[in-house]
């Protein structure tokens, strides 16, 4: 084999000389990988120790190719041929060292990051370069003992540890977890490879059991075992989150909310310590309740110095008393509003006099400022206004507006004014409105205002004598609207102040309004308007008949979304913007929740079509595959009698129509079929023509009626073509000499009994056959006498369409088919029909009677055949037409020629 | 040279005692209380019917008030409680060791009548609460030498043995439940009869190796065992 290799690689020599030395490299890298891919097939020409190589970095490595002496002798080489290649680069020679005539060595020093093949190569010839063989080298770094061993035990979970691996080693390197008890060691755990630095225990944690844990590090460059740590694992639990259950107020106490949970079944083994957090709903920093007030298990706390009527969230988490462990996640939040207390202050109370035409009265408004939310401490129901004159009766007010106008006389008054929540009332503010004659002594002087940090300034000098309080009055100077004046109390020892109430409130609109819930959307007020630093923004809103629903929204959000809110309800909402000194409300907006949530009604009605349209195609589907049977049972495939042909029949060979049937009808719609011939005798005028007359005209209508229906008429409307063949009486006269019977027995419709199902005719000029005129055949009607009109109807129509009820009842209803479809204005027919009468009894039960008291030999007699061939013959013009000999072969009933009427 | 090895073990075992009043030994706690407290807990945990007999009542359908009455424990399966208290420590952890035997071949035998999870569970908590019972008589014994707590192995004991198999499987189901409430009630005893070494730990100071070895290893030793076991000599560790 290597002789075929030589070969090969002198025939490239002597065709390719133009090769470069790079084409030379790439065919013995191409020997060198084939001998590498066949294997054990080529026996290498050398090879290299050591066979692999994984070397730390910094290290010496030295790597020694040992030539084969077959080699050898075969390409006239040694040592002193061998060179090297670290992929296809080429060693420097400087790193040789030829040990001996077969073994040639390299060595690197300070071997860096490498990941590379090492190949040793020959020089056949003097300059054939051949790789013989080769070797990866990489390096790497042996790993470091793991270091800050630590578990975790998520509660309900397994034990997770982790740790940290150290340096880089550039190698593959494995770690073990490994874990026991002083009794037991437990099954390895190895990291996995994208996840080097932890591993999860395959077994639960037994929790007050002493586990020993520690890791191996292991690589091809060495192993090493990180410190052993020895825990019990509950004091590495991490415990879950507690689940509140609740957040309650006190009506006793408006500043605590008492907060409720369930927490880990651990508090049965070992003290839990808590943490909780709190804070208005609007807020955005935690306020943390002192640890040593939580620092034992329990399962309720109550939090204290809380705001009235003010909503906070909570939230609380969990570890062991001792420290020892995790902190459990933050539970949930759940937030709740403590009670209302009352208002903690008086409003802001002034008045202004309205001029008044009455004499001596004054019309005063009182009006005073909403309490801001911190300070209503609940939701305002009313204010109460007092106003009392000197030595007389009080006038109370209860106002829900925050003005009153009243008039008084020129008397001095004294008002106070209240605000009440549902917990009481406010301290009064009092405000003397002086008799209409006062004059006010001592003014302020140098009043004066001035912008300054982008609020107004107001500065006066205050009067010599003492001042209880001071009020500011103002009005925006605008072209675009009117003097709206506005006012802010200031106390009785300042003498300076800044405008501080916005002049006007937010106005709120709806950004998106939901089904129970709405967001609300502000703009900031601007500067000017703010007079003052807006501290809060209060959300008001109501139903029609509700309450009102007041939300504080902290002054950086501009936007808040309504929650709870009823469906397809008129809401009315409107936000007042306060400042430390007091709010202004803004204009009220309203907005409709819809009565269905975006998408719900696509919700319903979707699906709902969707279930529609798939029980249609359903019902389609199945419509279509079982056509034959919805068509057998709805529409029938009645033969009509119009394109029957009496087939080619003998009477000398009765039982072959039999065995035609069987062949023509294999769909046993016809049950049996056959010929009967009746010698046409001369025409008799039945004794009973007249009698039957009036019956017939009766039957006529309801017979017609009855030959539209589908199917189930198929004998009743086999009269029809005998009919409308009949108006040619010449044709029919013609024929008289001969009738001829033929007997269609139908099947039946949807398992009744048809109620008719016989088609006869006959041309034939033999009297009837004996079974039609055996008396016990006709018995069989008689015995339906006793019955109602309607049953003996059906049963004797059941027997003509039987199979063993043929010819004597089929001629019966033949001839009674063709009579009660006759015109009435044809009397030459009506006379004809005094035969059939009798037997057109049964389609009315009033005439069943009748029809059974005529006797079978007199309703069958000559008179009757006469009459019944001319009809038969103008029904069978088509075989006259066609010249078919009137034989007694039977004809051909064709499937489906016998269509419904 | 012997005298001069079991001199050796003695001072080291003495100034293990003393010196956090730890005994080295291996994987165990080497601290009495701390060893103590952890029997305590572990029969707490294991006392609770929850962990066990609940869902094997819940899987075998066996919720009826009239099933329970007949779920009861047979006597005889585990001690009496006056039995344990009658115990000495030694025999009582050697009677929890065998025990402990029992209820393991027990739950064996009910691993497909258990929910996965609370069998593998109990499970270990058994062979947990057997290694602790290994690491006290170890205690105890003041040895670390594994043949000297080797009675307290979990593993087979003399008795009792586990029930054999009634007839039917209903018969059987309802035994089983038995057997299950007597193990929660056995452990819930074991708890007692710990608290109560606890308690009398409290009530004299006697019996605490720490404070027994602290006033002077030449007073009475609270445990026999220790005294008995130290002249076997322990490499200083």
């Amino acid at each position: 084999m290597p002789t075929q290799i030589l070969q090969i690689a002198f025939i490239q020599k002597y065709l390719c000389k133009m090769f470069t030395l790079q084409t030379w490299i790439v065919q013995a890298l191409f020997i060198f990988l084939t001998t590498e891919s066949i294997g054990e097939l080529i026996v290498p020409c050398a090879h290299i120790h050591p066979e692999s190589s994984v070397v730390q970095l910094g290290s010496n490595f030295t790597a020694v190719c040992v030539l084969k002496e077959k080699c050898m002798d075969d390409y006239h080489v040694t040592a002193n041929d061998i060179f090297w290649k670290t992929g296809r680069v080429p060693v420097p020679y400087e790193q040789y060292s030829v040990i001996n005539r077969t073994a040639s060595s390299v060595t690197f020093p300070n071997i860096t990051l490498i990941n590379a093949l090492l190949t040793c190569n020959i020089r056949m010839f003097g300059q054939i370069n051949r790789s013989v063989y080769g070797i990866r080298i990489i390096s790497g770094l042996p790993p470091e003992k793991p270091k800050n061993l630590s578990c975790i035990v998520n509660e309900g979970k397994k034990m997770m540890c982790q740790w940290d691996p150290g340096r880089e080693t550039y190698l593959e390197t494995n770690y073990t977890l490994k874990s026991e008890w002083a009794t037991e060691k437990f099954d390895d755990c190895k990291a996995k490879r994208d996840t080097p630095t932890s591993c999860t225990v395959d077994y639960p944690p037994v929790y007050f059991v002493n586990i020993e844990v520690w890791v191996e590090a292991e690589n091809a460059l060495g192993k090493v075992t990180s410190d052993h740590i020895n825990f019990d694992p509950v004091d590495k639990v991490k415990l879950n989150p507690p689940h509140i259950l609740s957040v309650n107020s006190s009506k006793e106490l408006s500043s605590i909310l008492k907060l409720t949970w369930t927490d880990s079944r651990f508090k049965s083994f070992i003290t839990l310590k808590y943490d909780i957090q709190y804070r208005t709903k609007d807020a955005s920093t935690w306020n943390q309740v002192p640890p040593e007030d939580t620092s034992s298990t329990r399962s309720s706390f109550t939090v204290q110095d809380l705001k009235p009527f003010t909503e906070y969230v909570f939230r609380i988490r969990c570890m062991k008393e001792d420290g020892k462990g995790y902190w459990s996640d933050w539970s949930e939040e759940a937030s709740g509003i403590t009670y209302e207390d009352r208002p903690s202050k008086a409003p802001n109370f002034w008045y202004k006099i309205e001029p008044s035409h009455a004499h001596g009265t004054r019309s005063i408004q009182l009006k005073w400022k909403t309490l801001p939310p911190f300070e209503a401490n609940g939701k305002i129901l009313d204010y109460e206004v007092t106003l009392t004159k000197w030595k007389s009766h009080s006038q109370n007010y209860t106002v829900k507006d925050t003005k009153l106008t009243v008039n008084l006389t020129n008397d001095r008054y004294v008002a106070t004014l209240t605000a009440r929540n549902l917990v009481g009332k406010s301290d009064a503010s009092v405000l003397t409105i002086p008799a209409w004659d006062f004059q006010a002594t001592h003014p302020i002087t140098d009043l004066k205002a001035f912008p300054k940090d982008n609020v107004l300034w107001v500065e006066w000098t205050a009067p010599n004598e003492s001042v209880n309080r001071y009020i500011l009055e103002w009005c925006v100077l605008s072209d675009k609207s009117p003097c709206i004046p506005d006012w802010q109390q200031e106390d009785g020892t300042v003498h300076r102040t800044y405008l501080r109430a916005p002049s006007r409130g937010p106005t709120v609109r709806t950004k998106k309004v939901g089904k129970n819930e709405a967001v609300l959307e502000w703009d900031h007020l601007p500067i000017d308007v703010q007079n003052g630093f807006i501290r809060n923004y209060t959300i008001f809103y109501r139903t029609v008949i509700g309450n009102e629903i007041a939300v504080n929204v902290d002054s950086s959000h501009t936007e808040y979304t309504l929650s709870s809110l009823t469906s397809d309800t008129l809401y009315m909402v409107r936000m007042a913007a306060y400042t430390d000194e007091g709010g202004k409300d803004g204009p009220e907006f309203t907005f409709t929740t819809p009565k269905f949530a975006q998408g719900e009604i696509e919700a319903i009605v979707v699906p709902v079509c969707l279930a529609f349209l798939l029980t249609t195609l359903l019902g389609v589907l199945f419509c279509f595959n079982k056509r034959d049977l919805i068509k057998k049972h709805i529409w029938p495939n009645v033969p009509d009698p119009s394109k029957s042909h009496i087939a080619q029949w003998s009477p000398h060979t009765p039982p072959r129509h039999f065995n035609s049937k069987d062949q023509m009808y294999p769909d046993g719609n016809f049950t049996d079929v056959s010929v009967v011939e009746i010698e046409a005798n001369d025409k008799k005028p039945f004794p009973e023509d007249l009698k039957s007359l009036d019956l017939f005209k009766k039957e006529k209508v309801n017979t017609e009626g009855h030959s539209s229906g589908i199917g189930g008429s198929s004998c009743m409307s086999s009269s029809r073509p005998s009919i409308s063949s009949s108006d040619e009486n010449e044709s029919a006269q013609n024929t008289s000499s001969t009738v001829q019977y033929s007997t269609v027995v139908h099947s039946g419709y949807r398992h009744q009994v048809p109620s008719v199902q016989v088609f006869s005719r006959s041309e034939s000029t033999q009297p009837l056959l004996d079974s039609e005129e055996r008396p016990e055949d006709l018995q069989l009607v008689d015995n339906v006498d006793g019955s109602d009109g309607i049953l003996p109807r059906q049963r004797y129509f059941k027997q003509n369409c039987s199979q063993h009820e043929t010819s004597p009842d089929i001629s019966h209803f033949e001839r009674s088919q063709q009579v009660s479809s006759v015109n009435e204005e044809d009397f030459v027919r009506l006379k004809q029909q005094q035969i059939s009468d009798h037997i057109s009894q049964p389609y009315g039960s009033g005439k069943m009677k009748m029809f059974q008291e005529v006797p079978a030999v007199d309703a069958f007699g000559p008179g009757i055949e006469g009459q019944v061939e001319r009809f038969e013959t103008v029904g069978m013009e088509d075989a006259v037409d066609e010249g078919m000999p009137k034989s007694y072969l039977p004809q051909t009933v064709r499937r489906g020629g016998y269509m419904p009427q | 040279m012997r005298a001069q090895r079991m001199q050796r073990t003695l001072l080291s075992l003495v100034l293990r005692l003393l010196l956090l009043c730890t005994v080295a030994t291996g994987k165990c706690s080497g601290k009495y209380h701390e060893l103590l407290l952890q029997l305590q807990r572990q029969a707490d945990l294991m006392q609770d019917p929850s962990t066990l007999l609940d869902p094997y009542i819940h899987l075998q359908g066996l919720h009826s008030p009239v099933l329970q009455e007949h779920c009861r424990e047979r006597p005889g399966d585990f001690p009496s409680e006056d039995a344990l208290w009658r115990l000495s420590r030694q025999d009582f952890l050697q009677t929890l060791n065998t025990t402990l035997g029992l209820i393991l071949r027990m739950l064996s035998a009910l691993q497909q009548d258990l929910p996965e999870a609370a069998h593998q569970q109990a499970e270990m908590n058994v062979r947990g609460f057997g290694n602790n019972i290994h690491c006290m008589a170890q205690l105890l014994r003041g040895s670390s030498d594994p043949k000297a707590a080797e009675p307290t192995q979990p593993g087979p004991g003399p008795t009792p043995l586990p029930p054999t198999p009634p007839s039917s499987t209903f018969q059987r189901k309802l035994r089983n439940c038995g057997f299950l409430r007597g193990y929660h009630r056995f452990m819930r005893t074991a708890g007692q009869v710990l608290r109560g070494w606890g308690e009398r730990q409290g009530r004299s100071r006697r019996h605490s190796p720490c404070r027994a070895l602290k006033r002077g290893a030449r007073r009475t030793r609270p445990f026999p065992e220790i005294r008995r076991l130290a002249p076997r000599g322990q490499p200083p560790r």
